[in-house]
């Protein structure tokens, strides 16, 4: 669907390429009212994201308190360059949280992917609308648990004594309880599983709306055409939920250096001999910033995990460029 | 098509216009309360009450009539805990109090454990204007005091001049010398130590009704190291498989810095230490010192033998919590005089637990500076803030009021021994070890008469460690600080509960060592020996 | 041939459709999901179940779906200041159903001008959004700006106003108007000499239901889960959601947990410390989803399809 632009009075019709000339007595009379709509977004993230990003200038500061006001403080404080940075690239455990970031954020973003569609596309097609209904409703309900009640209850089936694990599954199948919270190989099956089981409903739910809006016409007339279901599926459903799944995907890339606090942290029950797998770099600031409260050390850490993450986000977003224009991020 | 969406539009425009003058009639009283908030100082109670309290005779003044003198001030004093359901009935009379004395009321804000480092990060970054402040060598003290959070208490040469000698005179008279040498910090001291029990001894508790029945008592009671322990465990494993033979988590166990006697110098999780017990004054990692070898095999073994609970390395369960579980036979425990009947009544354990101590009692800065009060930088009468640290360590009225509640409505008195009433649970916020000069503290239900003498025993036979008085300053080293504290937690919960092989121990130090452990060691070394005047 | 509009509001079977999907197929995906529901009901029934056990039966024997021994002793230890659970149920409900009505009318408005390929600076804005997501500032500069720069401390705005516009969500609106309105029907519409804002309004929002509701789900879940900014910006004494008050515990907990030198030295000094056990967390945990569970049927009722199918016909 392309947006064509509207005819005004006082303006040349525009074509794809070319750029809208208006008069400006023109221009404004029509589209004031877009920049009326944007003022009370762009007042909110103003105070929300764009003042706060000034203040991420600490990275290169060691902050010394000695005034009764942030900013006197602030000011008097000297450059230290990347000093705050070094902790996160002179250890070595660099790569180690790098890799794990990054493969477990893909894994997830597969995973959202994959799933969130089935999920979607078999909601839309099940016969019994009151059962989709509940199905969904049900869907939603791990999403209502915070994540440290879910690590309780990862707790309560991973427990070397007294978990459901040990105690009553294993045993089933005649095998030796294990020592779940100090060995490294299961976690990278666990983790994604109770991600995908937490948040599936968050994707899914925005796939189903994509489904939904697509004109049943086109199912109708495959039909006739003698197309499957599964035909259907492949040639309508799937490319007019592209976009969504594009930009869905982009913005998970994103934010790709960022993980789940919670995940990683709560659910690993914070245990040092899952690390090899599950140290990630949020809980690897997190554990310095414990010991050191050196916010310049956090602040440093945020950086970098914009940088990477907008580094990444603007070559995916290229490559989306290159096949289809319109659905690209920008 | 349109009919039907002005019906949407016409009730949802409503709603939204409607929802969004309520949102401006609150923050406008939001913005009301956040006066208050913001700077901290007058609550609602505290404003209400002042009418009351002044109608007592300014004459009336058993103490300073100087303060009659002083400008009227709140000070705000945070320290962690869970808030009280009373906290404004007892701030009320503390304010009626007060001022009388100092002229000044107190806006008493307890902050919850779990949130008490994130908030108080955030306020002292933020300069959040703050006057009496707990901190601890274990809480970040030293951290704070390079980042210029906390005055300086007694530099002549300072803004304040020396407030301990200006505003603390009861302080320095009744506060042992040792605790504030113990707890300065380049020749100065940035919090006022709270008195207590200077000394810290490690041994065990264990379940006498237990042993008894299995005729272990005299064995246990002579039991002096480690080893001693595993014949005893042996049999209560054989013979009550139901019970968990020595309880261990993360930090609580035969490798604890109280039990193993290491002094790590400030932090006790930055590496590199000395020995409490001992006289060496050379700093190592954990490994070159021979008990460290030594407790993590015996443990091991006892591991091995299932003496200790499997989910050691990342049981969330506190020691006292495991021992009201009531399956558990021993624990490992820091002792007192009296740790025993303290640990066993929150238990359901009367008469049951009895300590035995397996080392000497010893004193290292941490005992020193485990406990203190500091005044902020960002303070707006910081002498008046002495003043009231000064009255927590003489005043016993106060000292008392604060700790325990009114007397009459949260406890009575019969001499020095308390009796809870029925509204005992709406002030007990179990801070006496953080307010003041705990000798003046009423006696609690089931503590003995003598239980102060006792203390000063305790304390007097005490063995100083070689770095007493002296706090590491990890500034210099933080980069490498905050990677090796990821690296610890790799490996100390399972090795020192016995959960993995001793033999890991080198590749977990090999490790510190390539992430800037030796050079961890040798600031601390550098920084030790200044200290020493070496 | 006759187009018939279904909705999945409609409860019930659909009407014969010959290009539904095989029998067979159905009962694949039923049975499927019957199981997968299960997965998602037990742990909640788990954590119910676990709140109304006797603590030390749980300490002994672990999670059990049936409890060995019932308890209410949990609910009785959290309901005895209940007169704070009620405030702060009210105060999350407020903040919750306010927050997300603006929020979703300040996001909606963003997000269609930047829809607009003719709206000459509708990258520069998308951007703009778009940055946000990535970058997180940094939590001392955001308190400061809140605290001393806006004034904003112990008022229930401060817990409203952070989730005002959240960029991920404006990017997801902004496709699905770009994406699913027929421009057609803008056309029409301007020619009838509707102005912009008419446009969005009458034409636009209505056919976005769907993705609005979507949206307005994902807000009130991120209202109702919020603790963070109760513990930045709430006194102790003042409105704080319900969440947070019951996470205070559990947080304590994990503090202790993670910090052994802090939970040595209390333990050492203050045998009298005890943290609620698992009973009172589980407890806690049902408290604090309360009547979140029942968000999702009522926005279902938006989740209408064919929404353009009769706009453009008719």
């Amino acid at each position: 669907m392309e947006q064509v632009a509207q005819a005004a009075p006082g303006a040349r019709r525009s074509g794809k390429r070319g750029k809208v000339k208006t008069l400006n007595q023109g221009y404004w009379r029509r589209y004031w009212v877009f920049y009326a709509m944007m003022a009370p977004g762009l007042l909110v993230m103003l105070v929300n994201n764009y003042i706060p990003m000034l203040g991420t200038t600490i990275a290169f500061k060691n902050i010394r308190l000695a005034s009764r006001s942030f900013f006197t403080d602030f000011w008097n404080s000297p450059w230290v360059g990347w000093d705050n940075f070094r902790y996160l690239f002179t250890t070595s455990d660099a790569w180690l949280i790098t890799r794990n970031t990054v493969a477990y954020n893909a894994v997830f973003i597969v995973l959202n992917l994959i799933i969130g569609v089935a999920f979607a596309l078999m909601f839309h097609n099940m016969r019994n609308r009151l059962a989709a209904k509940v199905h969904q409703t049900l869907m939603f309900l791990p999403y209502f648990l915070s994540m440290v009640i879910v690590a309780y209850l990862v707790y309560g089936f991973l427990h070397p004594d007294i978990g459901i694990m040990n105690r009553v599954v294993l045993p089933l199948f005649g095998a030796e309880p294990r020592m779940w919270y100090q060995d490294t190989t299961w976690w990278p099956l666990i983790l994604p599983l109770v991600n995908t089981w937490k948040s599936i409903g968050y994707y899914a739910i925005f796939y189903l709306a994509a489904i939904i809006g697509i004109d049943q016409e086109y199912y109708e007339a495959a039909h006739i055409d003698g197309a499957s279901k599964w035909k259907q599926v492949w040639s309508i459903t799937v490319p007019l939920i592209r976009p969504i799944i594009i930009i869905l995907t982009l913005l998970q890339i994103g934010r790709i250096f960022y993980a789940d606090f919670g995940l990683f942290f709560q659910v690993t029950q914070n245990s040092g001999a899952l690390y090899d797998k599950t140290l990630i770099i949020d809980t690897y600031v997190y554990q310095g910033f414990l010991v050191t409260g050196n916010i310049g050390m956090s602040a440093a850490a945020g950086i970098y995990q914009a940088v990477v993450g907008f580094v990444l986000v603007f070559l995916s977003n290229l490559f989306v460029r290159r096949i289809s224009k319109d659905d690209a991020l920008f | 098509m349109l009919k039907k969406s002005s019906k949407f539009s016409k009730s949802f425009v409503l709603i939204v216009a409607l929802l969004m003058a309520l949102v401006v009639v609150l923050s406008a009283c939001g913005s009301k309360n956040n006066e208050s908030g913001a700077s901290g100082s007058t609550t609602p109670s505290a404003s209400s009450k002042e009418p009351a309290a002044s109608s007592a005779a300014p004459s009336d003044s058993g103490g300073d009539s100087a303060a009659s003198k002083l400008p009227e001030y709140n000070l705000t004093i945070f320290f962690p805990g869970a808030p009280p359901k009373d906290e404004t009935l007892v701030e009320a009379e503390i304010n009626k109090y007060l001022k009388d004395k100092i002229n000044a009321t107190v806006d008493i804000r307890m902050i919850d454990w779990g949130q008490w480092d994130n908030k108080m990060n955030l306020a002292i970054a933020s300069r959040d204007p703050m006057d009496i402040i707990f901190t601890a060598s274990w809480n970040g003290h030293a951290t704070n005091v390079a980042k210029g959070a906390f005055l300086p208490l007694n530099d002549p040469n300072g803004k304040y001049g020396n407030l301990l000698e200006k505003d603390g005179k009861d302080i320095l008279s009744s506060l042992p010398d040792t605790f504030l040498q113990g707890a300065k910090i380049n020749g100065l001291n940035y919090g006022v130590p709270a008195n207590k029990e200077l000394a810290e001894q490690g041994g065990i508790l264990y379940r006498t009704d237990i042993a008894d029945e299995l005729g272990l008592t005299d064995q246990i009671n002579n039991a002096k190291t480690i080893e001693d322990l595993g014949p005893i465990l042996q049999v209560v494993k054989e013979k009550k498989p139901d019970i968990i033979p020595l309880f261990f988590r993360d930090g609580e166990n035969f490798n604890s810095h109280y039990f193993a006697k290491y002094d790590y110098l400030g932090d006790n999780t930055i590496e590199g230490v000395v020995m409490k017990d001992g006289t060496d004054t050379t700093v190592k990692a954990r490994i070159d010192m021979p008990v460290y070898k030594r407790t993590l095999e015996v443990t091991r073994d006892y591991f091995l033998k299932g003496y200790i609970n499997k989910d050691a390395a990342t049981t969330q369960l506190g020691v006292a919590d495991a021992l009201k579980k009531g399956n558990v036979f021993m624990v490992p425990s820091p002792l007192k005089p009296g740790k025993d009947t303290e640990m066993a009544a929150p238990a359901g354990l009367e008469g049951k637990l009895k300590q035995v101590a397996m080392n000497i009692p010893t004193t290292s800065t941490g005992e020193t500076s485990g406990s203190m009060l500091g005044i902020s930088t960002t303070s707006g009468d910081p002498e008046r803030a002495m003043m009231f640290i000064n009255l927590l360590h003489s005043d016993k009225y106060l000292n008392n009021l604060i700790n325990f509640g009114i007397e009459g409505k949260h406890f009575t008195l019969n001499g020095e021994q308390m009796t809870p009433t029925a509204e005992a649970g709406n002030y007990a916020i179990g801070a006496a070890w953080m307010l003041g000069n705990q000798f003046l503290n009423y006696l609690a239900a089931g503590e003995p008469a003598d239980k102060w003498e006792q203390f000063k025993k305790f304390n007097d036979s005490t063995h100083n460690s070689p770095a007493l008085g002296f706090t590491f300053n990890p500034e210099p080293v933080s980069s490498q600080v905050a990677v090796m504290a990821n690296i610890r937690k790799q490996y100390d919960p399972g090795l020192d509960t016995g959960s993995i092989d001793p033999s890991k121990a080198e590749e977990f130090f090999n490790k510190l060592k390539q992430n800037g452990l030796d050079g961890v060691i040798k600031e601390k070394q550098d920084q030790l020996n200044k200290f020493l005047g070496k | 041939m006759a187009t018939t509009a279904t909705a999945t509001g409609t409860a019930g079977k659909r009407r014969f459709d010959v290009n539904q999907i095989s029998s067979g197929s159905n009962a694949a995906i039923n049975v499927f999901f019957w199981i997968y529901s299960a997965f998602c009901v037990l742990p909640l029934l788990l954590v119910i179940a676990v709140s109304l056990s006797d603590e030390k039966s749980v300490l002994i024997g672990g999670y059990k779906l049936w409890p060995e021994q019932f308890s209410l002793g949990a609910y009785d230890f959290l309901l005895n200041d209940y007169a704070a659970i009620l405030k702060s149920y009210g105060v999350s409900i407020f903040v919750t159903v306010v927050g997300t009505v603006i929020a979703l009318a300040i996001m909606a408005m963003y997000a269609y001008p930047i829809s607009r390929k003719d709206f000459k600076h509708h990258g520069l804005f998308s951007f703009l959004v778009f940055f946000t997501i990535l970058f997180n500032a940094g939590l001392v500069p955001f308190y400061i700006t809140y605290k001393q720069g806006l004034g904003l401390y112990n008022s229930m705005f401060a817990l409203m106003l952070p989730f005002f516009v959240q960029g991920f969500f404006v990017i997801v609106l902004r496709t699905f108007f770009s994406n699913s309105i027929p421009t057609a029907l803008m056309e029409s519409a301007k020619i009838d000499g509707a102005g912009e804002f008419r446009v969005f309004w009458q034409i636009v929002m209505p056919l976005s239901l769907p993705v609005l509701a979507s949206v307005g789900l994902l807000c009130t879940l991120n209202y109702w889960n919020d603790w963070f900014l109760s513990l930045l910006f709430i006194r102790e004494d003042g409105p704080m959601s319900i969440q947070f008050r019951m996470y205070r515990t559990l947080l304590d907990i994990q503090f202790l947990s993670s910090n052994t030198q802090a939970y040595s030295a209390i333990m050492k000094a203050n045998p009298n410390f005890t943290i609620p056990g698992e009973t009172a967390r589980m407890a806690m945990a049902v408290v604090g989803i309360g009547p979140i569970i029942f968000v999702y049927p009522f926005l279902q009722r938006y989740f209408i399809q064919g929404l353009t199918v009769g706009a453009v016909k008719g």
